[in-house]
C-alpha cells in the first residue's frame, strides 16, 4: 500500500491551506457568529473546488482536512456530500436530508444551497429545490456556530422518491463517513497545534510548560490519537477510490478513530491552555465547538463501532 | 469547470507509479512477493506451518532456541530469504525497501518466525556492517545465519532507562581491557558464544561520551552467568558478572570512548518495516478475541463487541499509520510515524491480553489441564508487560516523541 501523495495532491493540500489561511482567520469565524454572511466572501473561493465533491475521495478529503483546520463556514461539506449522491460536477449547491433516520436528525446548511436530496428508507432518493420548501426548514441552534443546521419536516411535502441503488448507496455513505472524518482531523489538527504552541510558549515556574512530562505525555498522547486518525482517514479515501472489499470497514474505522481522537484533543488541549482557554476572548472554543459537534454528525463514535463490530463479530 | 487536480484521477493505471494512491504494489514487487510465498509454501518447517505462536507456549521445560528454528535460519540465509535487503553473501538478496516490507508483512501474516535469537542479525551484524573494522566486518554472515549466537550486554542494575548511566568498567591498556561490572536483562546470555558489550572506558567524561563497545566471548575467564526467571516463570535473560576480564584490544568496535552512537544506529535496512509485525499480532488478537468471544457465549454483548470493535479501529488505523510512515521513508525524509508505534503496539497488545481475560471471565486464571485452553490469556497478559517496557519503556517513548518529534524543550 502506498501512502505517498502525488505532486498534484501535494499541490492540493497546499493551496487549500494557503486560500483558507487567509480567507477563513478565526475572525471570520467568530464573526459568523452574530453575523451569518460573512460566510461570504470566503464561500465565492471555495465555490471554485466544490468538483472536488465529484473527484476521488483521497482528493476531497485533503481538501476537507484544511477546511477543517479553519472551521470553515458555509456549505461546501454539504455540497460535496450532496453532489456525490446525485451526480453532476459540483455547479449546483446542495446538502443531504435524511428521513426515518435517528441518527441523522437534521439538514446542514440547507438555508445556503440550491437543492436538498432527501434519502428514504429502501433506500430512495428525491431531490427538490430549497426555494420550494424553505417554510418546512427549521434553523436549530447547536453548541457550534460555524455550521448551520436545520430540522426538515416532509409531512407536507410530495416527494417523488426514486428507488435508489443500495450498492451505490453503500458506497455514498462509505464516503460520507471518510469525508466528515477527514473535517474532523482537521479541525483536530487545529486545536493540537493551539495546545503544542502554547506549551512551548506559556512560562510558569520559570520555563516554559511544555517541558514537564505531565504536559509531554498529554501531548504525546494526543499526536498518536491524531496521526492514527489521520492515516485512517487517507486509507479509507483511498478505499473509496479503489472500491475494496474493506472499504466499509475502513470508513467506519475512519470516523470512530477521528471522533476518538477530536475528544482526546479537545479535552486535553483546552486543560493545556489552563484558565485562558476557558475565556470567550480566546479563540479555543470556536474550534473545541466544531470538534465536539462533528462527533454527532453521520453516526456517533460508538455508532461507527457498533456496525465495525457488526461486520467482524457473528454471533454463532 | 475543470481543476487542474483533478485531470491525474481518471485513468486506473495500477502499478504505474505516481498517478494515484494505491492499494497495490507494483508488477516487481508482486512477483517478488510470489517467490517468497513459493519459497515458504515449500520450505517452512513443520513448526511454523499455521503459525507459530511464542505466546502459546506455557511450558516451563522448552528449549531457549530449539534446533528446527536454527536449522530455518540457516535455510533462510543461505535461499537469500534472511535479510533480503542485504547482499546474497549476507544471506539476502539487494531487494528493494518496498520488497523488505512485503517481505515482513509476510511473514507476519504466516506468523513464521525468521530467528529464535533476534540481537545477532538484527542488532550486532548490522552494527559491525556500519561501525566495525575489516575483520569485525567477517563476524557478521554468522550472526545473520545464526551460526553464532550473540546476547547484548547493555542494561545494568542502575542503568535501565538511563541506559548512558553504564557503570561496568573497562580499564584500558595498550593492548587490552580489564572488565569489571555486571549487567541483567541479558536475553539469551545463558546459551550465547559472544556478548556485544556496552562498558565505561573514561569515568572522566560526561556519561555519554565514555562508553566504548566491546565484543567478549562468553567463554573467557572471569564471566559468570546467572539465569533470571521471567514472571511468568519461565527462564529467559540473565544477569552477567564481569570479574577482571580480559579483552584484547581487537574487540573494540569503533572508536575508544565512542560508543554510545552506536547504540543510536543500525537496524537502518528494516527499521522503516518492523512494526510491520507488531500490527499483524495485534490483528491476530483481534481475530483470536472475536473467536473467543464466539466460544464463551459473549459475541452478543453489546459491550464486548463495542470493545473488539475498538481494537479492530486501533489495529487498522495503526496499520495505515504504519504504511504512511514508511511512505516518507522510502522517499527519503524521516518518518517520525515510527516513534508512535512501539508505543502504541505495545499497549494495545497489553490490553487486547486484558479484553481476553474479561471475555473468558472467573475462568480467566485457570491453568489446571482440565480446562482446555482459558489460561492463555492471563499468561499472555503477563508476557506482554515485558514490552511496554523493553527497548525502550512505553514513558522514554513518549518524551522522544515530545522532544524530537514535537520539537518540546527537554526539562
Amino acid at each position: 500500500m502506498d501512502f505517498s501523495l502525488t505532486d498534484d495532491q501535494q499541490l492540493l493540500r497546499d493551496t487549500a491551506h494557503k486560500l483558507l489561511d487567509r480567507e477563513c482567520p478565526s475572525s471570520v469565524v467568530r464573526a459568523h457568529i452574530d453575523d451569518p454572511t460573512v460566510y461570504e466572501p470566503l464561500w465565492r473561493h471555495l465555490r471554485e473546488y466544490t468538483a472536488l465533491g465529484a473527484g476521488p475521495a483521497s482528493d476531497l478529503c485533503l481538501f476537507l482536512e484544511e477546511t477543517g483546520y479553519v472551521a470553515a463556514p458555509g456549505p461546501f461539506l454539504a455540497t460535496a456530500l450532496f453532489t456525490s449522491l446525485v451526480g453532476g460536477d459540483g455547479e449546483t449547491t446542495g446538502t443531504v436530508a435524511f428521513l426515518d433516520d435517528a441518527m441523522n436528525p437534521f439538514v446542514l446548511e440547507a438555508d445556503r444551497v440550491q437543492q436538498i436530496a432527501v434519502v428514504g428508507p429502501g433506500p430512495t432518493l428525491s431531490v427538490l429545490e430549497v426555494s420550494q420548501i424553505r417554510e418546512q426548514l427549521r434553523f436549530i441552534s447547536t453548541v457550534d456556530f460555524s455550521r448551520h443546521v436545520f430540522q426538515f419536516d416532509s409531512r407536507s411535502v410530495t416527494l417523488d422518491s426514486k428507488p435508489f441503488d443500495a450498492d451505490a448507496y453503500a458506497a455514498w455513505r462509505d464516503r460520507a463517513h471518510a469525508s466528515i472524518a477527514a473535517e474532523m482531523v482537521g479541525t483536530a489538527r487545529r486545536i493540537f497545534d493551539m495546545a503544542l504552541a502554547y506549551a512551548k510558549e506559556r512560562v510558569q515556574f520559570d520555563r516554559p510548560i511544555g517541558s514537564f512530562q505531565a504536559i509531554q505525555h498529554k501531548l504525546a498522547d494526543m499526536s498518536l490519537a491524531l496521526e492514527r486518525a489521520t492515516s485512517a482517514v487517507q486509507y479509507a479515501a483511498m478505499t473509496c477510490d479503489a472500491a475494496v472489499a474493506d472499504r466499509t470497514l475502513a470508513c467506519h474505522s475512519a470516523k470512530a478513530a477521528a471522533g476518538e481522537a477530536a475528544r482526546r484533543i479537545l479535552k486535553d488541549g483546552a486543560q493545556i491552555h489552563g484558565g485562558i482557554g476557558y475565556t470567550w476572548e480566546h479563540d479555543l472554543h470556536l474550534y473545541l465547538r466544531r470538534a465536539t459537534t462533528d462527533e454527532d454528525m453521520l453516526g456517533t463514535t460508538s455508532w461507527h463501532l457498533d456496525r465495525i463490530a457488526d461486520l467482524l463479530i457473528v454471533e454463532s | 469547470m475543470p481543476l487542474p487536480f483533478l485531470t491525474h484521477t481518471s485513468g486506473s493505471e495500477a502499478g504505474s507509479s505516481g498517478d494515484r494512491l494505491q492499494l497495490a504494489w507494483g508488477p516487481e514487487d508482486e512477483a517478488f512477493r510470489a517467490d517468497l510465498v513459493a519459497f515458504l509454501d515449500a520450505h517452512t518447517p513443520a513448526e511454523a506451518v499455521g503459525g507459530f505462536d511464542f505466546q502459546g507456549d506455557v511450558s516451563n521445560e522448552h528449549e531457549l532456541v530449539p534446533q528446527w528454528m536454527r536449522d530455518w535460519q540457516a535455510t533462510l540465509f543461505d535461499h537469500g530469504w534472511m535479510i533480503p535487503g542485504y547482499p546474497p553473501e549476507l544471506g539476502g538478496r539487494n531487494c528493494t525497501p518496498v520488497q523488505t516490507l512485503i517481505y515482513l508483512e509476510t511473514l507476519a501474516n504466516r506468523r513464521v518466525p525468521r530467528s529464535g535469537h533476534f540481537p545477532g542479525y538484527a542488532i550486532v551484524a548490522p552494527s559491525l556492517l556500519e561501525f566495525g573494522n575489516a575483520e569485525q566486518q567477517t563476524m557478521a554472515p554468522s550472526a545473520i545465519r545464526g551460526d553464532t549466537i550473540w546476547c547484548i550486554g547493555m542494561s545494568e542494575p542502575n542503568a535501565g532507562s538511563d541506559l548512558a548511566g553504564i557503570q561496568t568498567r573497562a580499564e584500558v591498556f595498550d593492548d587490552h581491557f580489564v572488565v569489571n561490572g555486571q549487567k541483567v536483562w541479558t536475553s539469551y546470555a545463558t546459551i550465547a558464544q559472544q556478548c556485544f558489550c556496552y562498558v565505561r572506558t573514561d569515568p572522566t567524561l560526561p556519561k555519554h561520551k565514555g562508553i566504548s563497545l566491546l565484543i567478549i566471548p562468553m567463554d573467557t575467564p572471569g564471566i559468570d552467568i546467572r539465569p533470571l526467571r521471567h514472571l511468568n516463570g519461565m527462564a529467559g535473560f540473565a544477569e552477567v558478572f564481569f570479574t577482571d576480564v580480559i579483552v584484547p584490544r581487537s574487540g573494540l568496535v569503533g572508536d575508544l570512548n565512542g560508543g554510545w552512537r552506536i547504540t543510536q544506529g543500525s537496524l537502518a535496512h528494516e527499521r522503516a518495516g518492523l512494526w510491520v509485525e507488531s500490527v499483524g499480532r495485534l490483528e491476530q488478537t483481534v481475530a483470536g478475541l472475536v473467536e473467543l468471544a464466539q466460544k464463551q457465549g459473549r459475541a452478543g454483548d453489546p459491550v464486548i463487541r463495542r470493545k473488539i470493535a475498538q481494537f479492530h479501529e486501533l489495529a487498522s488505523s495503526l496499520r495505515a499509520l504504519g504504511y504512511k510512515g514508511f511512505a516518507s521513508f522510502a522517499q527519503g525524509s524521516s518518518a517520525p510515524e515510527h516513534s508512535y508505534m512501539k508505543m502504541a503496539t505495545s499497549e494495545a497488545g497489553k490490553a487486547a491480553y486484558e479484553l481476553g481475560m474479561e471475555i473468558v471471565g472467573p475462568l480467566a486464571p485457570v491453568t489446571d489441564a482440565s480446562f482446555a485452553d482459558v489460561g492463555r490469556w492471563s499468561h499472555g497478559f503477563f508476557m506482554s508487560f515485558a514490552n511496554t517496557i523493553a527497548g525502550g519503556s512505553s514513558e522514554i517513548q513518549r518524551n522522544i516523541i515530545a522532544q524530537r518529534v514535537l520539537g518540546l524543550p527537554r526539562a
